[in-house]
């Protein structure tokens, strides 16, 4: 069972938490204003790399809010997690990069 | 009458409790700190059970976890019947009642070791649903039937009467495994005041300390200070000790799977106790301690009833003071059956012959056991043996200097110990995602990069002698105990008396011991059959693929490269 650190309550287990998919997908401004195309690759296109993922979690048997987290998505390690809101790490690995 | 083959004096049981017990209805004796097994050796049964699928005689193989073949069905009613322990891991109690599995009517009378004799008629890959015509025989006779020849076990009759109960833990370091390298390191780790779990699948700590003859630490004979070094763990606030506890499983950031059996040991139980605790332990550092197992050898007819690995047999003699033959013969590629043979010299039992596949055996112990006068046979091997249901001779061949074998020679033993040499006991290492390397050196995967925050200690991964096992176990814990965020007192040297095995071991790679692996025709001109391997499964894939590719072997008479099972 993975350990978890929410950044509101500290290292949890991961019973305590829901996956809330992809992180910083800013959803458009004016979606009216979007090709069908467009539109789609916002609703459904995520980036699904492997190694390190940027990911939502959100503390559902906890204090309930949503944080962000890098997580390796070849280990199950987590790399960092940190406040909705709050840009990536600061020199953190991208996308994709292994976190060891 | 009981304990036949019971030493007067020696082991670990506590005469002073003897205890009853019956297997297959038979009544039996044996001494509290018994297992099943090693009363039933002290009672010169050594047939325990029958081989899947052709019924073949089989034996105990071993002393521990790694048993093969003494599968049993214990429960005083159905309730609280389990089946397929290992008789060597049943720990004997008052009204224990166990039975042998997969034999009809008995287990010395059983029908089905005709197919042993129709073995060239039932192919290996035959399956028993060949038996589907007519389509209505199916239910009605043939799967009845050959359900009671196949399988292994039965289901319990009635539901399941016992509790089970969970935990959940936090420590800062886990020590798998209680033997000379989980104590050293349970006491190093411990040294920090941090919370450390030790946990060991036996009734007791001590692991191969507890079949010790002659080894002393600190003074001391091995098994005493083990105890001592138990007590003194037991003492500590900071340390939880878990014994008949096994370590199963190894999941995401070091959350451990522990399963503890609380009342199996125990004729009597406290109803408010559960039969087993499932523990769910986080630990911030593992330490594994998990041993190695040894290697059986492969030769012809190697699966008779009285053929043990040489560990087990000097286990039996040392430790549960039983003799389990009166004249052996000890097949090794190691120095460390040299240990073995003089182990059981020592409880009297005559040692017939040693036959070494190596070309020449010059260390300390093959040169105790020539002293000794024991007849030394390098360059040999073992090409067949005989005996129904337990082995009467066993043929020792020379190897000539090209690799063939010359004519073998029949020597007569009720008991024949094997050492191929040692396999570290990487599983939980593996389950973290540990990745292994070969070390040639050894002829062995040893762990090498780990994933989780875990280390390895003494033999799992590949420290053998005493002394560097006990040095490994103190490092390994004090490192752990640091990574967890202690400090820990300077690593302790102890003073260790004891004579290494050596277990460099070109030995088992040896080409010499692949003569010993192919069946053939042996002395007598009888084909002999084809060889068990180990506990280990078979290497299907290989010989399926041979057959179907480009070397136009005909499909009839099937290969026999298999082991019969
Ligand atoms: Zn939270």
């Amino acid at each position: 069972m993975l350990i978890i650190a929410c950044p509101y309550c500290g290292p949890r287990p991961e019973l305590e938490f829901r996956y809330g998919g992809e992180a910083h997908v800013a959803r458009p401004v004016d979606p009216s204003t979007l090709s069908d195309e467009d539109w789609g690759a916002f609703l459904y296109q995520r980036a699904n790399p492997r190694g390190l993922h940027a990911e939502r979690w959100r503390h559902v048997h906890g204090c309930g809010r949503f944080f962000n987290a890098l997580r390796d998505t070849t280990t199950d390690f987590f790399a960092a997690t940190y406040e909705t809101g709050t840009p990536r790490p600061a020199g953190t690995p991208a996308d994709g990069e292994t976190s060891r | 009458m009981s304990g036949a083959f019971r030493l007067p004096s020696g082991g670990r049981i506590d005469r002073s409790r003897p205890v009853r017990f019956t297997f297959d209805g038979r009544d039996c004796r044996g001494f509290a700190g018994d297992t099943l097994a090693s009363a039933l050796l002290a009672e010169g049964r050594h047939l325990i059970g029958r081989s899947f699928k052709y019924h073949r005689p089989r034996g105990f193989l071993s002393a521990g976890s790694d048993e093969p073949n003494a599968l049993v069905g214990v429960g005083r009613d159905e309730a609280h019947y389990t089946p397929n322990l290992r008789a060597t891991q049943v720990e004997l109690y008052d009204g224990l009642v166990a039975e042998s599995q997969n034999r009809w009517p008995s287990l010395d009378l059983d029908v089905g070791g005709i197919n042993n004799l129709l073995a060239p008629l039932l192919p290996a890959g035959f399956y028993y649903k060949t038996f589907m015509w007519p389509k209505k025989a199916w239910t009605s006779f043939y799967e009845p039937k050959i359900r009671a020849a196949a399988g292994l076990g039965r289901s319990p009759g009635a539901a399941d009467a016992d509790r089970y109960t969970q935990h959940y833990a936090h420590c800062e370091v886990l020590v798998v495994g209680g033997g000379p390298a989980g104590l050293a390191a349970a006491l190093a780790a411990s040294d920090s005041g941090q919370r450390v779990v030790l946990c060991d699948e036996q009734a007791e700590f001590g692991g191969s300390l507890l079949s010790e003859r002659q080894a002393m630490i600190e003074g001391l004979p091995a098994a005493e200070w083990a105890g001592q070094a138990a007590a003194e763990l037991a003492a500590r606030a900071n340390v939880t000790l878990l014994t008949r506890t096994t370590a199963f499983g190894y999941f995401p950031h070091n959350m451990i799977g522990l399963c503890e059996r609380v009342t199996d040991h125990l004729g009597v139980a406290d109803p408010r106790l559960p039969r087993e605790r499932l523990w769910q332990l986080r630990a911030r550092e593992v330490v594994i301690c998990a041993g190695a197992h040894e290697r059986p050898i492969v030769f012809p007819d190697n699966d008779r009833p009285g053929i043990l690995l040489a560990e087990a047999g000097r286990t039996y003699v040392n430790r549960y003071a039983v003799q389990p033959g009166t004249r052996a013969v000890v097949f090794t590629a190691t120095d460390s059956a040299y240990r073995a043979a003089l182990d059981l010299r020592a409880a009297g039992i005559k040692v017939a012959a040693i036959a070494d596949l190596r070309p020449e055996a010059n260390g300390p112990w093959p040169t105790m056991a020539r002293k000794a006068g024991i007849d030394v046979r390098t360059g040999t091997s073992v090409t067949g043996t005989s005996g129904r249901l337990r082995i009467r001779q066993a043929q020792l061949a020379p190897i000539r200097a090209d690799g063939s074998v010359g004519t073998s020679e029949p020597v007569a033993c009720d008991l024949l110990l094997m050492s191929g040499g040692f396999t570290p006991s990487v599983h939980l290492f593996s389950q973290s995602r540990g990745k292994l390397a070969w070390n040639a050196n050894l002829g062995a995967y040893l762990p090498d990069v780990s994933v989780e925050a875990e280390r390895s200690a003494g033999a799992c991964r590949g420290v053998y002698g005493l002394e560097a096992v006990l040095a490994d176990g103190f490092a390994q814990g004090a490192a752990a105990a640091r990574a967890a965020g202690g400090t820990t007192s300077p690593v302790r040297g102890l003073a260790v008396k004891a004579t290494d095995c050596g277990h460099d071991a070109s030995s088992a790679r040896r080409p010499t011991a692949a003569i010993a692996c192919s069946p053939r025709p042996s002395s007598t001109g009888r084909t002999t059959s084809p060889p068990r391997t180990s506990s280990l499964p078979p290497a299907r894939a290989s010989s399926r693929s041979s057959t179907s590719s480009a070397t136009r072997r005909p499909a009839w008479p099937p290969t026999r490269a298999r082991p019969r099972t």
